[in-house]
């Protein structure tokens, strides 16, 4: 078998080094596994009810900014800093709206969060300006106008309003927001692999100059990318706004850290045009289920930050070595 | 190059720009009271240079980082982590913790800077890591709280005016930025730098020692980051952990107003710190009129994308398609755009 890699075929070649990816990722994955696996099981309180609901709420919130993050990632932009207060905002938001009936609060708040994409996109994908400072001035606006429109209250929904109590609800003992994460995941994941949008996503991502040589609106892929980061954002900030019941701009806490690891932890490539928004799901359940066990084991909130940021290193650097190895 | 400036105030064609921007806005701040309720005096001025001392030198740490057109996204955290560590460690000597401060600094920016030089990576992903992980190392070292200095004696020392509008503190940083400008200026690390930011694989060809460039230049992007945050922590007798991003909006902004290039290549010490000065400026006039807390926000901010939009490498693409989709009466379809020749309508 290993007579047909001969550097003479270099189809085959490609396929082997396609194959050792493919090892090197199962691998190392199945390692992270088993370590996560042991530190549950061997955590008091791991496997009960209570717990395992807290993990799939923490997930449904984090792993639908994570799925936003993964398309910025997907079109070659990186991520955004912005994505944490865009959900505070939209959390703000739709506890503002909440007294004028609770459809127009979450049609109007997806809206803002759209639209906050788009302004980002355009500048990103437009201009070719620079994805972590556009999103870092865009989070530095967005908390000065929430500050201002809400003169730096907390907001509460009306007294005896129960129009939002269904977004914490349960279907067969799984909260509400899970299912909405589920379909949103199915229905990007379509969108990434049937759609025209989605090829071109990840053309795009792979190679911008080339894509627009070719002749694709990567103005509009990008933004495109920015604006569905932002409904998802949006639609997280308005399950996180009737969770909480109060809406600040505390509620951002190491949202943007937790969903950008997930995405990259997950294996989405943070260069650009590799990944799906499963791997992205994937990574915002580790991440939940490793915040978790260092929360049961008394780990201070500084372990918690530092853990994930230590596999961020580990994963980027891993990817590279990979890479080089392959290339090599 | 003509010598209509001394070298040590010019680069290329954009010398003068920091300095025209800065001009503006210091007429801006000394009409103030013409315009806007508030009194300005040489206590302002003395908090701007204050300012140029801590957020100032973050800057110029980031936009070393940024003219070898890298981007030290962690420069945010290096900031607190020195400043933590100078409190926790300096207790007995101050200048022990600020030691230590800066060996952290030191060793942070070896680790980043070999993975980006070695390991090729982009500097984004690796600073990521950076950056989260030691905002964690700052909560854990600090147990989530703000830890206290005690020996006021050196805030005291670093805060006292000198001249009336210089302090202890911002001498020190005024020297930093008049030596990192000399070494520009007057050796051959400036050139190397800003051709490494330029073009990295022609300056490798021309035997410039990219790899001890990169890892050299995040070594000391990390070591004034943490240096600044360390007298900080000493000026104001504490260190506290946030998660904040507001360290990197301000350098940010600060060093593009300061003639640095997002692509890399571009950019000067003293163009920062003209740049950092006038950000602090705009700072001072929003404090002097007692703007509210999103005010603050919102202009920074804005400020920052503004900055960013000029910077941005496709500005002219843009508008010269907006441009010729104009002259052409453009009628739907990409393809027009290709096929019709600009005029005919």
């Amino acid at each position: 078998m290993s007579g047909a890699a001969t550097t003479a075929d270099p189809i085959a070649v490609r396929d082997n080094r396609a194959t050792a990816i493919q090892v090197a990722l199962w691998g190392s994955l199945a390692i992270f596994a088993v370590l996560i696996l042991f530190g549950a099981f061997t955590t008091d309180g791991f496997l009960t009810t209570t717990n395992v609901k807290a993990i799939l709420s923490s997930v449904a919130f984090v792993g639908m900014i994570a799925v936003g993050t993964a398309l910025i990632m997907i079109s070659g932009n990186l991520f955004s800093l912005a994505v944490g207060s865009t959900a505070a905002a939209c959390a703000m938001s739709f506890l503002a709206l909440l007294p004028d009936g609770i459809v127009l609060a979450i049609v109007a708040t997806i809206a803002l969060g759209a639209v906050l994409g788009l302004i980002q996109g355009l500048l990103v994908g437009g201009i070719g300006a620079n994805p972590i400072i556009v999103t870092i001035g865009a989070a530095s606006l967005i908390q000065g106008v929430a500050l201002w429109a809400s003169s730096g209250a907390t907001l509460v929904p009306p007294k005896g309003d129960t129009s939002y109590e269904w977004l914490n609800g349960h279907i067969l003992t799984i909260p509400v927001p899970v299912y909405i994460l589920f379909g949103a995941v199915i229905l990007l994941d379509l969108l990434l692999r049937r759609s025209r949008f989605g090829r071109q996503l990840k053309l795009v991502g792979e190679n911008r100059e080339a894509a627009r040589a070719a002749g694709l609106p990567t103005t509009w892929i990008i933004t495109g990318a920015f604006v569905l980061a932002g409904v998802f954002t949006a639609i997280a900030g308005v399950e996180l706004g009737a969770f909480n019941e109060s809406g600040s701009l505390l509620i951002e806490g190491n949202l943007t850290y937790d969903a950008i690891a997930a995405a990259v932890v997950g294996g989405v490539a943070i260069t650009g045009g590799r990944g799906t928004v499963w791997q992205a799901l994937g990574g915002a359940i580790l991440i939940a289920v490793i915040s978790d066990i260092l929360l049961l084991r008394d780990y201070s909130e500084g372990v918690q930050i530092l853990v994930k940021g230590v596999i961020v290193f580990a994963v980027v650097i891993l990817t590279r070595l990979n890479r080089m190895r392959l290339e090599s | 190059m003509s010598a209509r400036l001394p070298s040590f105030f010019r680069y290329r064609g954009t010398t003068a720009r920091p300095f025209v921007i800065l001009a503006a806005f210091a007429i801006a701040f000394a009409l103030l009271p013409t315009y806007a309720s508030g009194e300005v005096g040489s206590a302002n001025v003395f908090n701007v240079f204050q300012a140029l001392s801590g957020i100032g030198l973050v800057a110029l740490a980031l936009g070393l980082t940024m003219i070898i057109g890298e981007y030290d996204l962690s420069v945010s955290s290096t900031y607190l982590l020195g400043g933590m560590l100078a409190v926790k460690t300096g207790g007995d000597s101050p200048f022990l913790g600020v030691v230590v401060a800066v060996a952290a600094g030191l060793l942070v920016g070896f680790i980043q800077g070999f993975l980006v030089a070695k390991l090729r990576m982009s500097s984004m992903p690796v600073t990521l890591g950076g950056f989260i992980s030691l905002l964690g190392l700052v909560f854990l070292i600090s147990n989530s709280k703000s830890v206290n200095y005690s020996d006021l004696s050196v805030s005291i020392w670093l805060n006292d005016p000198v001249m009336s509008i210089f302090s202890a503190r911002s001498l020190i940083a005024i020297a930093i930025f008049l030596i990192a400008a000399a070494i520009f200026a007057f050796t051959w690390l400036g050139r190397d730098v800003r051709a490494v930011g330029s073009d990295r694989e022609a300056s490798r060809t021309a035997g410039v020692r990219v790899d001890s460039i990169i890892i050299g230049t995040f070594m000391s992007s990390a070591a004034i980051s943490c240096f600044s945050g360390a007298l900080l922590s000493y000026s104001l007798a504490y260190a506290t952990p946030n998660r904040t991003v507001a360290p990197l909006v301000f350098a940010t902004t600060m060093a593009l107003l300061g003639g640095v290039s997002l692509s890399g290549g571009r950019g000067f010490p003293l163009g920062i710190a003209a740049g950092a000065i006038s950000l602090s400026l705009l700072n001072e006039g929003m404090a002097v009129t007692a703007a509210q807390p999103y005010v603050t926000y919102l202009v920074t901010g804005g400020l920052l994308v503004v900055v960013t939009i000029i910077d941005a490498p496709h500005l002219l693409r843009w508008w010269k398609t907006v441009k010729a989709r104009n002259n052409i009466g453009f009628r739907g379809g990409s393809g027009q755009l290709a096929t019709t020749k600009a005029g005919d309508r």
